[in-house]
């Protein structure tokens, strides 16, 4: 049987971004892939180093798009390492509210996304219906649907609103019931399952030694995750567990498991932020003013040249890190470096070699159940 | 019958129709029928057209998760008509939503080439349109309309998809104007800017 | 959560970075590897291992770390530019990676840790190493792609950014910039610039709308 390269294009309505997947197929068995990246390279580590330190987080909420909180948190505390700030806790729980909300955000746009994939277009209307809710909480809190410029250096740019917290409580109620009714609807499909289950298997040692991270990795069984083992924010005083999923088999984690594993994530950040606004200092109900002690403490602006700041840091799709070099601009108000790691940018080719053997049908439901994001892989 | 290259002695069909629709366009021309037909037609294309304005299925960056937010229960770009296809001979609008980088350049124009006319573009945020917030970048252009002629430009970033819908509805206001002239006539054209009045 | 157990405590975090500074102070010391325990100064202000090594050694350590200490996760490498530095610091190499506590994972199970209850070698560590090169035009550092997996595509991203060659690396090409670049293009680098860079105007109606912005004219 002849072998050929087909290209799935840049533009394609399943890779779920702008990257070229090449399969090289016999038949309808995928015999070799090579992924290709870049067409949204926009040199954002470039761009940075003529911004200074609180111009740059409008441009790491923009990496990932979809979870743009965790990424701007993520910069923020990697230029806090560097200034040496300090933060005030009711600022540390708002970023964990704020965190835990787009990653519920994040993965209902996944979950959105993967339905129609595997051809269940319903799951596009609800879980676009859902994340609305959790759009117009992030809305009350950064001032925009998407790119929100919330945190800042030293704390957060305003506290939560009045009445924010009755709010979050009854839409983080309703949710988690309406995780069960997705439940319900998919893990009852034959289709869904047949599509799932056997398909993709990634092994946990190769995909740590391949340098995935996240919910990849913990729906092979292997309890890591930042929040725990390098702790930070309040992570450690709020109600949780890391969402771990079984392996069904000794090849590794299946797609099926990778859906598990989000879907208990979600359930995981609903417990947690609704622990966490129990416990905030200060009340739920109150509201500081912006720029107040209790939310903001005013850190330096510069750093001199040899200071590096490093952050490790729980994004939705893996361990995000930012390596910050101080000392740019002569000054120092700018980085000279700044450097970011993005954990889809390592996943992508390894997913790319996970989809040989199989068919060429499977390759979106593989695809989609690594959940890939293309903004914070071309940087 | 057969000096056409074909070599079947059969009865060939593509001469009868040729003769028979020379007679017919003859006779409608002279009765000035054409001209009414093609002024009803005219309208009729330009009516379904701007009603079901296919978009190509194109996702460059974040624009785009507001592009699916309108065509999602809540904004529902459908009712509107606006249904994604994935093919781009198969669509009439290309929705630029992203910054157009060095090495997507080319399959741009080669999407939009590839795409037939009446056709029309969308630059969606400030990535399309002007290079954004990477305006000073090494590998990204300024704005997609140095590569593609750009009908309606979407302010944003991103822009909300109210702002969105907004935009078709420009777009379906200047399609009113222009019908289906073809892309390569329209330079002339003021750019429309959604929030401009 | 502090009442289940179950985060990486400080207590736990210093121990297990001193054990690693004296594993690596025993191997190689006097070697011109020079290692030290540094602490964050950000979220819970905990410490990490940072080892500083001249190129030739390089691989060695890295045989040694991944093997002997358990270091199994490489989470990226940066390459950066001083073109003013001093002589024996022009390009610096940063690599990070992680000691991440993976064991034998059998079918149909996942690890439960008690985080508390976790101690030496498994006890999660951040790791930095930083090898500064000479300050001329053919920054050369050995690869590790053969070591780590995940060092593979961000050597290929540091090289096509920053212009540092890995020596020994397999199937190099451009991952992030086209693939038709100039030759020795590497963005990074300081000479070059980001375009408008010495411009105060930042609209320069580029479209033709021939409209002004309202602040035209006012200093900035």
């Amino acid at each position: 049987m002849a072998q050929m390269w087909i290209t799935m294009g840049p533009q394609h309505p399943m890779t779920h971004g702008l990257w070229t997947l090449r399969v090289k197929v016999d038949g309808e068995t995928v015999v070799d892939t090579e992924a290709e990246l870049g067409y949204i390279h926009r040199g954002v580590e470039k761009i940075c180093e003529s911004r200074d330190f609180t111009q740059v987080t409008p441009y790491c909420d923009r990496l990932c798009y979809v979870s743009a909180m965790t990424w701007a948190n993520s910069y923020i505390y990697a230029a806090e390492d560097l200034l040496e700030a300090d933060v005030p806790e009711r600022a540390e729980y708002i970023r964990l509210i704020s965190a835990e909300l787009q990653r519920l955000a994040s993965h209902l746009m996944w979950l959105g996304a993967f339905g129609p994939d595997i051809g269940n277009l319903t799951l596009m209307t609800w879980c676009m219906r859902d994340r609305e809710m959790f759009l117009d909480l992030l809305q009350e809190l950064g001032g925009s649907r998407m790119h929100y410029n919330y945190p800042r250096i030293g704390g957060v740019k305003r506290d939560i609103p009045v009445g924010f917290a009755d709010r979050m409580i009854a839409k983080v109620k309703l949710f988690e019931r309406r995780i069960e009714e997705y439940e319900m609807m998919l893990d009852e499909s034959t289709i869904w399952l047949v599509r799932l289950q056997g398909v993709g298997y990634a092994n946990a040692e190769e995909m740590v030694e391949a340098g995935v991270s996240g919910p990849n990795v913990r729906a092979a069984g292997v309890n890591y995750d930042v929040r725990w083992a390098h702790p930070y924010s309040v992570y450690d005083e709020v109600d949780w567990e890391p969402a771990v999923e079984k392996p069904t088999s000794v090849k590794g984690a299946d797609c099926y498991d990778r859906y598990r594993v989000r879907m208990e994530e979600m359930r995981q950040s609903c417990r947690m932020v609704l622990d966490a606004i129990e416990k905030i200092p200060g009340g739920k109900n109150t509201n500081y003013a912006n720029g107040d002690e209790m939310i903001y403490q005013k850190a330096p602006t510069r750093a001199p040249e040899g200071a590096t700041g490093f952050s490790n840091y729980e994004c939705t799709r893996g361990a995000s890190q930012f390596y910050v070099k101080g000392g740019g601009d002569g000054r120092g108000k700018n980085p000279y470096r700044l450097s970011i790691r993005s954990p889809m940018f390592i996943t992508i080719p390894f997913v790319a070699k996970t989809m040989i053997g199989y068919k060429v049908a499977d390759i979106p439901a593989i695809m989609g159940s690594f959940d890939p994001c293309i903004g914070e892989t071309d940087r | 019958m057969a000096d056409t290259g074909e070599n079947f002695a059969a009865f060939n069909s593509r001469a009868l129709v040729e003769m028979v629709g020379g007679v017919t366009d003859e006779a409608l021309k002279v009765t000035k029928i054409k001209q009414f037909l093609s002024v009803l037609a005219g309208r009729f294309f330009n009516w379904a057209g701007r009603k079901s304005l296919f978009t190509l299925h194109l996702g460059i960056k974040c624009c785009a998760i507001e592009m699916a937010a309108a065509a999602t229960p809540r904004f529902d770009g459908d009712r509107f008509g606006v249904l994604f296809r994935s093919s781009p001979r198969q669509s009439d609008v290309l929705l630029v939503n992203g910054p157009v980088s060095k090495k997507f350049a080319d399959k741009i124009v080669r999407l939009w080439e590839q795409m037939p006319e009446p056709k029309y573009c969308i630059a969606m945020g400030e990535c399309a349109i002007s290079g954004g917030p990477y305006f000073q970048s090494y590998n990204i252009l300024e704005g997609v309309d140095t590569v593609i002629p750009v009908d309606v430009y979407i302010p944003g970033c991103p822009p909300r998809p109210e702002a969105l819908i907004d935009g078709f509805g420009l777009l379906r206001e200047k399609i009113i104007r222009i019908g289906g002239a073809p892309s390569s006539e329209r330079e002339s054209e003021k750019p429309l800017i959604v929030g401009d009045e | 959560m502090s009442n289940l157990g179950t985060t990486v405590t400080l207590s736990q975090n210093e121990a297990a970075a001193n054990d690693c500074l004296a594993a690596i102070n025993s191997r190689f010391s006097g070697s011109g590897v020079v290692a030290s325990v540094e602490r964050h100064s950000n979220a819970k202000k905990y410490a990490f291992v940072r080892i500083t090594t001249p190129p030739q050694h390089w691989q060695a350590l890295a045989k040694w770390l991944r093997f002997d200490l358990g270091v199994n996760y490489c989470s990226m490498v940066t390459g950066t530019h001083f073109p003013e530095g001093p002589q024996e610091r022009g390009w610096e190499v940063a690599y990070h990676f992680l000691r991440q506590p993976i064991t034998d994972q059998l079918p149909n199970t996942h690890t439960v840790y008690v985080a508390e209850k976790l101690d030496g070698r498994l006890i999660p560590m951040e790791f930095e190493v930083l090898i500064p090169l000479e300050n001329n035009d053919t920054p050369t550092v050995p690869t590790v792609q053969h070591i780590w997996g995940g060092a593979d595509w961000n050597e290929k991203e540091t090289w096509d950014l920053v212009g540092i060659k890995f020596e020994g690396h397999k199937n190099m090409f451009r991952v992030l910039n086209p693939h038709d670049s100039p030759e020795g293009f590497h963005p990074l680098q300081k000479q070059h610039k980001i375009r408008y860079h010495d411009h105060n105007e930042m609209y320069d109606d580029a479209q033709g709308f021939g409209r002004k912005p309202a602040d035209e004219g006012r200093i900035k």
